[in-house]
Parts: structure tokens; sequence; C-alpha cells
């Protein structure tokens, strides 16, 4: 058996089998080592694989069946399951959608589909390497700070009987899923994953079981239905005009122009819209927040949405130079753009990170489709870069909601004071989304030079990153908002806790300094054939004809500026402390003035939330008709 | 390598002493518009020299952090500058110094500040997206992001982007905390939220924040000189004329609300905008 094969097992069967073995043995120090040993072996052969990339096999059969036999009937299965939920919870849509679901592949597997070639099930290059790499670290980071945060969690709700191997069951499932499908080259396979990633998110939403739980566990439980129901006649169309179910050789196909070709490339996008939560798609995952915050922090960094963009970067080259890349890139920075607005209307934290991803995704699917080497570089590293800092995020807040029972942005007002050193950690992951010389920016960087040719998105990309520090910018200076902060001692965390907030921190900034040779190493191998590597690097500065980055020379300056900044501070805890001014004599208390008739008044302020322009109500109903126009558009623009 | 290192240290003295200069002749101008005879032309340095000499009060330690990385950025911006490198890079980095002035003055629970620091967020909403577009002009005339690019550019930007000069006008009458759009915190401390996101800055770390609006002012104005950058007397005239009606402006316009700022910068800012990139798109 090839390196490269073993290697492939143990990141799609291992995770399996552990999940099998989380479920079974019902035993939370034994759920907790298997737990961290796959995570363990997850990361090693993640980066193992970086030596073998690229390889393309099919591998030996599994227990005598071959492995076409095996996935066909897990797919079927699979179906059926959704199928069971729908009648169990009788909701129509998802009996209809999973029925719908079943025909088709009936009718696909044993009356179209002839003799099947021997084809390479699997195949790697760089991109599903990013993508293995981004689902087995981060993917596996999460799952350990889950060992801790569910302790606390099952404590919290006072559970008489646990429910944590259920919960772990389904983690691990779901990673399994994640690298299946990023490492699959056969689209039956593929769409085996696809689907299994949808039943996943809803068991994960669903966790909780409260009445909430479970609806918008059933609403992500359609939504993504719907875009299985796309992808599979997408994937009939796609048979049908080439004969082929290997996605490298439906990419080498390439454009002929020919419409069902394309109505079918636009088909896949409608997919990959659904699982990436684009508006209108993106209810769903604003309602993923009620299950715990580890599945949210799943959800949104390194797995299920990062499906849809993998899918469209993926296809890029084949649409290369086609009206319907064009429309992609329109709807991308609309998304881009309305969902910084929306998310400006916000304080609940959860909300405002969700928003922030859907955001951030509609930036990558605009990169897509822009469709230049540039932009294409800017969205593999923006998704790279978003996976880590938004793990990272979620991870803060899920902690945080742990200590103050709250999810809303005015209660983590000082929160310097109780918890510094997680306050410190949620601050850096806010300045490493907006701030340059970090990684986000740098994508951001380049997209907007890419997008510059193109008139609407880079108007719809500018507004967006203006409302984009608006959002984050208040979010950290709240957290920061204290009478006065003075010693740092910080607060006491589980190990697991602050190991995978400080290596997701740790990891991001790293990553961010050494993009340039992140660049050489991993972006540049995906391009080719298709596109030509568009920036040079000298003195870690990334250079085009027509633009500059100097990363190196700027991360190094920052270092010193950050040192200078930090000995202020040392220098300034030693000043004296005065008391805010509050025009008026201030009493004893904190924030308290004495007003009128000698009466204490306390002073407060609340941040901006712009509700009556950036709200919810205002905004959502007239966001989804343009997002419906835009989808319309996209789908019958191929036609 | 010298040539490097020479325009690095041009660009950390020219910030201070030009912008020192120019907030000293704005002192001056403005004065002598209103019937008075002004300060000297010296008196913005006297100022920053002692606010460094006073005792050093802190409200909150994170402020320290702020003020020292709001300059640092805002030089960074600067010497990027005179380095001609990318023009986006630049106005990142000059957007990274009005973020933390923001967090720092969040950072402080008193309500002047707070209200203030959002004012200043909502400023940066309406500027930002048009400094962008200004870049995104340049682009599509030149060719590049590159400020060098302009060296070999034998004609003024100002005839192929009139309107993205007026565009910019307006993201300068903001930075430079001019009336209608000096919301946040302004020169003058006879309004509603006593010196707004600045109130609980104090001493040197005050002086801080002004020596680093310097800096941005020298960056601003020099965003302006790129529209005549072939000919340095024209572009002193254009900087001049420039920099005297938003004196003007400023003293002939009270100062409005967020909601007023927000709807006419971005319509205004938006639609010119447009007009002058369609007409680069399809020239």
């Amino acid at each position: 058996m090839p390196a490269a094969e073993r290697l492939s097992a143990i990141l799609i069967i291992l995770p399996f089998l552990a999940a099998i073995v989380c479920y079974l043995i019902r035993v939370s120090r034994i759920r907790s080592c298997v737990v961290l040993i796959t995570g363990a072996m997850l990361i090693t052969s993640a980066v193992w694989l970086i030596f073998l990339t690229p390889f393309s096999l099919s591998p030996q059969p599994l227990l005598g069946l071959r492995i076409h036999v095996i996935v066909q009937i897990l797919d079927f299965f699979l179906l059926l399951v959704v199928l069971y939920f729908g009648f169990k919870h009788h909701h129509i849509l998802i009996k209809a959608l999973a029925l719908l679901q079943i025909i088709f592949l009936l009718y696909f597997e044993f009356f179209v589909i002839q003799e099947k070639q021997d084809v390479a099930i699997l195949y790697g290059d760089h991109l599903t390497l990013i993508m293995v790499l981004i689902v087995s670290i981060v993917g596996a980071l999460i799952c350990f700070q889950a060992i801790a945060y569910m302790k606390n969690h099952e404590e919290h709700l006072q559970l008489k009987k646990s429910r944590q191997h259920r919960f772990f069951f389904v983690m691990m499932l779901f990673l399994s899923a994640m690298n299946g499908l990023v490492l699959s080259n056969d689209m039956l396979v593929f769409y085996f994953f696809f689907e299994l990633t949808t039943l996943c998110s809803f068991l994960l939403i669903a966790h909780d079981g409260t009445k909430e739980a479970l609806k918008n566990a059933l609403r992500a439980l359609w939504m993504n239905s719907l875009g299985g129901a796309a992808f599979i006649l997408a994937l009939m169309g796609i048979y049908r005009e080439t004969g082929m179910l290997e996605l490298q050789r439906i990419i080498i196909f390439g454009n002929t122009g020919a419409g069902v070709y394309l109505l079918c490339l636009a088909l896949f996008c409608f997919a990959a819209f659904t699982k990436s939560a684009q508006f209108p798609f993106q209810s769903w995952l604003l309602g993923a927040m009620v299950a715990p915050t580890p599945v949210s922090a799943l959800l949104h960094s390194s797995t299920m949405v990062n499906v849809g963009v993998y899918l469209v970067l993926r296809l890029a080259p084949a649409m290369n130079g086609t009206f319907l890349s064009q429309c992609v890139a329109v709807f991308g920075g609309f998304t881009f753009l309305c969902a910084a607005a929306l998310a400006v209307g916000q304080s609940n934290g959860k909300k405002v990170l969700a928003y922030s991803t859907i955001s951030n995704l509609g930036l990558i699917f605009a990169c897509a489709g822009l469709n230049s080497p540039e932009s294409i570089v800017a969205g593999m590293l923006l998704l790279v870069f978003h996976a880590v800092i938004k793990a990272l995020l979620f991870l803060c807040v899920g902690t945080i909601e742990q200590h103050i029972a709250s999810r809303d942005i005015e209660d983590m007002r000082g929160l310097y004071t109780d918890m510094p050193l997680t306050a410190l950690i949620t601050v850096m992951g806010v300045i490493m989304m907006i701030m340059p010389p970090f990684g986000v920016l740098l994508s951001k960087w380049m997209a907007m030079e890419a997008a510059a040719s193109n008139l609407y998105v880079i108007l719809m990309i500018a507004l967006g990153s203006a409302l984009t520090v608006m959002y984050w910018a208040r979010w950290a200076g709240t957290l920061m908002s204290d009478p006065f902060a003075g010693r740092f001692k910080p607060e006491r965390q589980p190990f697991l806790t602050w190991g995978t907030l400080g290596a997701l921190c740790a990891g991001a900034g790293l990553m961010s300094t050494t993009a340039p040779w992140l660049y050489m190493q991993m972006i540049v191998p995906t391009l080719s054939p298709a596109y030509l590597p568009p920036y040079t690097t000298q003195y870690g500065i990334l250079e085009n004809p027509y633009g500059a980055f100097a990363v190196f020379p700027l991360s190094l300056v920052a270092a010193l500026g950050f040192v200078f900044a930090i000995l202020a501070v040392k220098r300034a805890a030693r000043a004296r402390v005065v008391k805010p001014y509050l025009s008026g004599v201030q009493t004893g208390e904190p924030g308290v003035f004495t007003g009128p008739l000698n009466q204490p008044v306390k002073a407060e302020a609340k941040n901006y939330y712009l509700s009556s322009i950036f709200g919810e109500k205002k905004l959502t109903t007239w966001i989804n008709l343009g997002a419906g126009v835009l989808l319309t558009l996209i789908v019958g623009g191929a036609l | 390598m010298t040539d490097t290192a020479v325009l690095i240290v041009i660009g950390l003295f020219a910030g201070p002493l030009l912008g020192g200069l120019v907030s000293g002749l704005d002192r001056i101008l403005t004065a002598r518009l209103q019937s008075r005879i002004g300060p000297p032309l010296w008196q913005p340095f006297y100022d920053v020299v002692k606010l460094w000499g006073k005792e050093k009060t802190v409200v909150n330690v994170w402020q320290a952090f702020c003020a020292y990385c709001y300059v640092a950025a805002t030089s960074i911006a600067l010497v990027l500058f005179f380095l001609k490198s990318d023009l986006l890079l630049i106005l990142f980095t000059q957007a990274v110094g009005a973020v933390f002035l923001v967090v720092g003055a969040l950072s402080s629970t008193s309500p002047f500040s707070q209200v203030g620091a959002h004012r200043e967020l909502l400023q940066i909403l309406s500027y930002e997206p048009l400094l962008v577009f200004v870049a995104v002009g340049i682009y599509l005339e030149t060719g590049s992001f590159k400020i060098a690019a302009l060296d070999t550019w034998n004609e003024p930007l100002l005839m192929k982007l009139p309107f993205l000069f007026v565009v910019l006008g307006y993201a300068l009458t903001i930075k430079l905390r001019k009336s209608p759009f000096d919301l946040s915190t302004s020169h003058h401390a006879h309004q509603e939220l006593v010196k707004g996101l600045l109130t609980d800055y104090s001493g040197s770390f005050l002086a801080l924040i002004e020596i680093g609006h310097w800096y941005e002012t020298v960056l601003l104005l020099g965003f302006c000189s790129l529209f005549w950058a072939n000919n340095w007397i024209a572009m002193m005239i254009l900087i001049v004329a420039t920099y005297f009606v938003e004196v003007l402006i400023d003293n002939v316009s009270a100062r409005m609300n967020w909601r007023w700022m927000l709807g006419y910068v971005w319509a205004m800012g938006l639609t010119l905008s447009l007009v002058n990139l369609i007409w680069l798109y399809v020239g």
C-alpha cells in the first residue's frame, strides 16, 4: 500500500472509527483519550501528507467490497436517514428533497452510468492539502477544546445523563466526512461526503435538544438538502455532457461555451452557496449558534462552510472567462457588503461572528469569480487565515460565554477586569482580522487590487471593508473598556482551553509573518496549469507589476512598535491613575458622579449599533430579495 | 539602499515638522478669517512640548498602548508614502492608526470618550471607501497602485480625475476634523462632547496623538499632491489652494450630525467616484 493511500485512510477512516468508539464506550476518560489521540494522529498525518503531494490513487477494495459499492450503499443509507428525520419531525420539505435525491440517485446509478471505468477515486494536489491541513489541525484543536467546554456545558445544564458520547461521535464523524470530501476525486464519492456533512451539521445543531435547537437544525437540513439536490442534478447533467465523473477531468474538459456544461457549473455554485450560507440561505448558519460553541467554531471555520468555497475555488478554472464567473464575483461582493452591514447592526457577539463568516466567504466567492491569478491567490489565503482566526474567535466567545453567561457585546464591557487573558486573545484575534500586516488583510489587499478592474465588485468590497472595520473595532474597544485596567493576572482556565487558544493565536500570527513563504510553498503549486503565479517574493515583499505588500519588513516594524507600546503600558502602570471625565464631582464608585440635588448619577454609554439603518428587520428582506435576483441571474444566465 | 534609508528618515521627520507648521498656519489663517491675530506660527510645537512635560496620568493603561500604536501606524504610513509604495497598503496602515485611536478612547468609560469614539468610527466608515475609490482611480489611470508609477507620468492626474479630487477633498475635510465633519472631536473645546474622542487622553499621550495627527495631515496632503505630481510649482499651488478651501469650509459651516454625514458623504462620494471611474473604464 503506497504511503499516500495509508495516510488518506488514516485521515478518513480513523476519525470514523474514533467516532464509533466515542459512541460505544461512554466513559469520559477514555473518550477524552480517544479524541486526543485521534486529533494528534490527524495532525501528524496531515503534516506528513505535505511531502507526498500531489498524488492520485484508487484504493484497494475494503473488506472485499469495491469502494464504489460501499459508497453506493452508504449513500442510500444516508438519504434514508435524512428521510427518516423528515418523517420523524413531519417536515414536508426535507421529506420531498430526500425522496427527490433518492430517485435521482437510483436513476443515475442504475440506469445512466454505464460500466464504471477504473477512475482515480482520491486525488490530492496542494489545494486538497491546504484543506486537509485546515480540517485536521483546526478541527482537531476545536475538538480538544470541546473536551473542556462540554464538561462545563453539561454541568451548567445539569443533565442527569451525559450526552457527550453522541456529541463527540458526530464531531469525529464530521472530520472524517470533511477529509473524505476534499480528498475525493470521484464525484459520487464527493456527493456522499457532501451529504454526510449536511447530516452531521443537522445532528450537531440539534444536539442540545431544545425546541429552538431542533427548529434551527431542521432549517439547516432542508436548506442544505436543497443544495444536495442541486448537486446531484448538476452531476447528472455533467455526466450526460462529458461522460465523466472525475472532478479533475471535468475541470480540464473546460468550458466550450456549451449551455449544459455551464448550467451544471451554475448548479454546483448554487449548491456551494447553500453550504456556505450565502444570502438568501444565511438563516441556517445564524440559527446554528444555538448549539454548543465548539460546534459553531467547527461549522464556521474548518468544516461545513468551507465546502462551498472549496468547491467553487476548484471549479474556478472551468468557468474562467464566462458570464457565470462574473456573476459569481458580483454575487460574492454583494454578500460581502450586505453581511458586513448586518454585522454592524448586531450586539450579539456570536451573530457578529456569524455575519462576519458569511461576509468573508462572500469575499472568497468574489475572488473565485474574478478568476484572475491574483484573486485566486487571495481567495485561497483568505480561506486559510479566516479558518484559523474564526476558530479562535468562536472559542474565545465560547469561553467568555461560559464565564459571564451572556454572548452580548454590551455584557462584555470591561471584560479585561475579569478575564484579562481571554480578553487580550480576543482582541488579538480582532486585530488579525482587520489590520496589516496580518494575513486576512493581506488577502483583502490582493482581492481589492484584483477587483479594481471590475467596477461593481470593487465598489462593494470598498464599502464592505469600511463596515467590517467598524464592527470589529467597536468590539475590541468594548472588551478593554474599564475604569482602570491595572495589574495583569491571567484567569484560571483548563489547560486544554489555554492550549487551544494559544495555538490558534500563535499559529495565525506565525502564518501571517511567513505569508510569502506560505504563498510560494502552498499556493503557487495549486495555480498551475490554469493560472500563472502572479506575485514575486523578494526580501519577504509580495510584489506584482502594479502593487507591493511588504510582509516581512512591515511585520518587523509592527513587532518593534508592539514592543515599544507594551513598554509604554508598563511605564503607564506606574503613572497616577485618574478617573474618567464625567463633567461632575465623582463619588467613590466607578462611573458615578454627584448630580442635581446631590443625588448620585450613574454615567453610562452604550455602543452604537445603528439598528435604524443596519438592523436585521430593516435589511434582511431586501437583501434576500437582491440575492434571489442575483441567484436567478447566475442560474438563468448560464442557460 | 542608502536612498531608502534617507527616504525613511525624511518621512519620519517631515511628518511632525511639516504637519506642525501646517497646523500653525491653519491657526493663523483661521484667526485672520475671524478678525483675530492668532497665535505664533510655532505655537503647535510649544503646545506639544508643554504637554510632554506634564505629569503622566492615565485612565486606563491601554490608552498608552493605543497612543503609541497610533503614532507608529501613522508614521509608518507616511514613510511608506515617501518610499512610493502601494497606495492601498498605505491606506490600510493609516487605518490601523485610526482604529487604535478609537480603541484607546473606548477603553475609557467616560461617556464623552465613548460617544466620541463611536462618532469617529462613523467618520472612518464615511471616508475609508472614498480613499479606496481614489486609489482605484489612480490605478485605472496609471495602471499601477504604486506611487512610483507617477514618476514617469507627464500629465497631471487632476485632468483625468477631477471628480475623484473632490472626493478626496471630502475625506480630507473629515480627516482634518474640520466642520461640518468635526463630530468626534474638534480643535475647539466648546462642543457638546467636551473633547469627544480625546477627552481622557492627557499629558504626553495627548502630545503623541497630536504628533500622529500631524503625520496624517501630511499624508493626506501628500495624496493631494499626487494629482499634480509632474510639476513642483503647480503641486504646491494645488496643495495651498486645497488647504485654504478646507479652512474656508471650516469657518463657514456648522457642525452636522452623523446621519447627515454618512448619507451625504456616501451619496456624493459614491456618485462622483462612479462618474469618474466609469469615464476611466470606458476610456
